[in-house]
């Protein structure tokens, strides 16, 4: 009873002085909002050290094995080491991306590419795409819009799109020539160009010192049509395999790159093909950028802990004008004198986190939870975890506030949880733009244990699953240090009553 | 009604060190039931040390306070509920009115309802801000309605004993003598009252007894009228006609009489009012008086007599 009686006047102050009550709610609100519109899209994004290539595919027709030549290219793109192809949807979007120099350029495969590919070839009837430095794109409908002020990394996106091209567009013209070694056409024109030396002893049966190839087979064939062709087939494929004899370190007739060179699958390549997604969000607001899913958890946690300072001014303040003595003077005992201290801590910092979800998902288009979680999994997420972490944030809040005796103690005593704790923790730099071992310091600070939870029911996409186990282990962390915490009060406070000096 | 039952608290040999240094040495008083009692003594003499222990705040090093004949200390919670300390300092909550911090101690001292608010009223009443201040936020009071405040909220719970620790300090005259008037209403509905101050006029105007506290020590403690006769009284006069036969007679009379410079003029000091002796003696002896001076008992003399010191030093 006394403790609610303590607990309605704090509130009661914290209530009456506006600028304060106003500042601890929207603060981190500002501070979300300021910090989501001024961070680039990769913020809090791990980086993989990958070059983007962004590709509109917009090929309708068919290449090798029935697939688009586009997609060959792709793939050619992905298999290469270092590289992450990113399918954009839309030539709008394309055009839009680099107009905003969100992207240096994006390749386009136009409708006709497929087709255009498949007219290459070394005959004089088909396209040669071919120039001194590399393909000329526009014969192959390919294009690529580019942002004229990131020429270097275009310049680099167009020689990675020269590069897959040649490898795509060559071996298939290598392997097509091949082919035509063994048409008709080739040989006829073989047997007309070759002519063998007559050797005297014939000469009596064919009265020529030369006889082109094609005589020759017509007169082995004698005459028949179907036996002529058989040969000047067995000309053709003994050609090819004689080719393939001397070059068999190559497959000519391949068509593809790996097949024409024989390579053996590299296994270690990680191939990385994404959707493009929207991560910078839209409107004003930048709805839905997913850096808020980083941000809100972020800041939401350090602000819930920043209250240590402002529930600790408001102790030493107290201390300061005489009310705190003056409340140890009273029959109050210690436990409802430190739980009337509590309780306003507690709900402050709980309503600051539900209202910071709240507004982050109203207006920040913020992803909580999974469409799949149960009413019970919903609880554990906006009730159990805020509750717990609230618990140990006013537990920190009572015992800063108590072992400060004046304000520059407080400033000192309460940097180390609120501005050290919230580093390590990774409230400030997210873990995935630190050391790789950030991760395992931060799990020495509750903020550590409360962000690792809270990113849980955030997450920034929903093709993950949430790790209850790990909100559980989290929550009961935090719990476990609040109780510590406010033992150690409880002590302090009873020594600071009830001792001789 | 025996002197055993007239003594609500009694300090038995109290001791307190703070480190090396006695604040307080072997101090035992006893103070009766409803008097208002004074604790005299400079800055530093250790008034607001004992009674910081007399309220339970904090424990002597040696010695032992008994509120009728139970121990007063910090973990005797229950024992606070019939002791009201006002600080020295303003201990109130400034963004609060003044009644909501009446009610708010009032309900920590387990007083709610009807009878809060009744008591809350009644206080307010007493210590004078039931004219419209009551619900003004307390940060706006002058100093001295803040004192005043500072003193209602040790009555809300109607202790048996209330203290007060230099509870004047910084308010201007019409604000004290309010204060004089409330701690007076107080008493007279029961209460006994210990009063610190180093101020002499104002232990000579409310307090029955009074101890004075020097160096951590009690030098003297008795009713006002007894200490002041511990003070030395100077007497000066003059007479018109000198010569040695009167001079012998004066000083074969009143040997500590001590002739000034000036023919004529003569004072005497002494612990004892001795203006009645020297009028009889000049009368007698048919001497005339020009004029005669004689400077009043005080607290302040009382004090420099005993230690060689004055008060405010």
């Amino acid at each position: 009873m006394q403790s609610f009686i303590i607990a309605k006047k704090e509130l009661k102050l914290l209530i009456r002085d506006k600028l304060t009550a106003t500042v601890l709610v929207v603060l981190p609100f500002v501070m979300i909002l300021i910090l989501g519109l001024l961070l680039g899209e990769g913020f809090g994004q791990k980086n993989d050290d990958l070059m983007r290539i962004s590709v509109l595919n917009l090929d309708n027709g068919l290449g090798l094995n029935n697939k688009p030549w586009a997609e060959h290219a792709i793939d050619d793109m992905v298999s290469t080491p270092n590289i992450k192809v990113e399918i954009i949807q839309t030539k709008e979007l394309a055009e839009e991306l680099v107009k905003t120099g969100k992207r240096a350029a994006v390749i386009i495969f136009n409708p006709d590419f497929s087709d255009r590919v498949n007219d290459c070839s070394f005959l004089s009837t088909g396209v040669n795409p071919f120039h001194r430095d590399g393909i000329y794109l526009e014969k192959l409908q390919v294009s690529i819009v580019k942002d004229n002020k990131q020429p270097a990394t275009s310049a680099i996106i167009e020689s990675v799109c020269q590069i897959a091209l040649l490898r795509i567009v060559m071996p298939w013209m290598i392997g097509k020539a091949f082919e035509k070694l063994g048409d008709p056409e080739f040989i006829e024109l073989l047997g007309k160009e070759v002519s063998l030396p007559i050797p005297p002893s014939l000469r009596l049966l064919i009265p020529k010192d030369k006889i082109p190839l094609g005589e020759l087979l017509e007169l082995a064939s004698g005459k028949d049509v179907i036996l002529a062709k058989n040969y000047r087939e067995k000309v053709g494929s003994g050609i090819q395999i004689a080719l393939t004899g001397q070059f068999k370190n190559y497959n000519l007739t391949g068509k593809s790159w790996a097949s024409l060179t024989r390579s053996v699958n590299n296994t270690e390549t990680v191939k990385t093909l994404t959707t493009f997604q929207n991560e910078d969000g839209t409107g004003i607001l930048k709805r839905g950028a997913i850096r808020y899913q980083i941000l809100v958890p972020s800041f939401t946690v350090m602000f819930a802990f920043s209250l240590i300072l402002i529930a600790g001014w408001i102790f030493v303040a107290e201390k300061r004008q005489g009310t705190f003595n003056r409340l140890l003077s009273t029959p109050v005992s210690t436990p409802s004198i430190l739980l009337g201290k509590f309780i306003p801590t507690m709900i402050i910092s709980l309503f600051q986190i539900l209202f910071l979800l709240a507004l982050g998902k109203v207006l920040l288009g913020l992803k909580i939870g999974m469409p799949t979680w149960s009413l019970t999994d919903w609880m554990i997420a906006l009730i159990i975890l805020p509750l717990a972490t609230s618990f140990c944030v006013a537990s920190f809040s009572l015992l800063i506030g108590l072992l400060s005796k004046n304000e520059t103690q407080l400033a000192l005593f309460s940097s180390i949880p609120v501005c050290l704790f919230a580093l390590i923790g990774g409230c400030i730099f997210p873990w995935e733009m630190m050391p790789d071992n950030a991760k395992t310091l931060a799990f020495f600070t509750p903020q550590g244990w409360a962000l690792d939870a809270f990113r849980e029911i955030m997450p920034s996409s929903f093709d993950t699953t949430t790790d209850f186990k790990l909100i559980w282990k989290s929550t009961l962390v935090l719990t476990t240090m609040g109780f510590i915490l406010v033992g150690i009060t409880w002590i302090t406070l009873d020594r600071v009553r009830f001792s001789n000096s | 009604m025996t002197q055993a039952h007239s003594v609500i608290l009694k300090i038995d040999g109290i001791t307190k060190l703070h480190g090396q240094f006695k604040a307080l040495n072997t101090i035992s008083l006893n103070i009766n039931r409803g008097e208002i009692f004074g604790l005299l003594g400079p800055n530093g003499a250790g008034k607001s040390t004992l009674l910081s222990i007399l309220a339970g705040s904090t424990n002597p090093s040696s010695g032992i306070a008994l509120l009728d004949r139970e121990k007063i200390q910090p973990t005797n919670l229950t024992l606070r509920a019939r002791i009201g300390l006002v600080p020295q300092d303003f201990a109130f909550y400034e963004d609060l009115t003044a009644r909501e911090n009446l009610l708010f101690f009032g309900q920590l001292f387990r007083i709610h309802g009807q009878i809060l608010t009744n008591k809350v009223n009644e206080i307010l009443q007493i210590i004078g801000l039931d004219d419209g201040k009551a619900d003004q936020y307390s940060k706006y009071f002058s100093g001295g309605m803040k004192r005043r405040l500072n003193l209602g909220i040790a009555l809300v719970h109607s202790p048996d004993v209330l203290m007060l620790d230099e509870p004047t300090v910084g308010v201007d005259p019409q604000s004290r003598n309010r204060i004089f008037e409330a701690i007076k209403i107080i008493n007279s509905m029961g209460t006994t009252v210990i009063y610190t101050t180093h101020y002499m006029e104002e232990a000579e105007t409310l307090c029955n007894r009074i101890a004075i506290l020097d160096h951590g020590q009690i030098i003297a403690c008795d009713t006002l009228q007894n200490l002041l006769s511990l003070a030395q009284t100077t007497i000066k006069f003059s007479i018109i006609e000198n010569d040695q036969t009167r001079a012998g007679i004066l000083k074969q009379n009143l040997p500590a009489l001590i002739p000034d410079s000036s023919p004529g003029n003569y004072s005497l000091t002494s612990h004892k009012n001795a203006t009645p002796d020297i009028i009889n003696l000049l009368v007698n002896e048919k001497i005339q008086i020009i004029n005669l001076h004689m400077d009043s008992p005080n607290l302040e003399k009382v004090f420099l007599s005993l230690t060689g010191r004055h008060l405010r030093d």
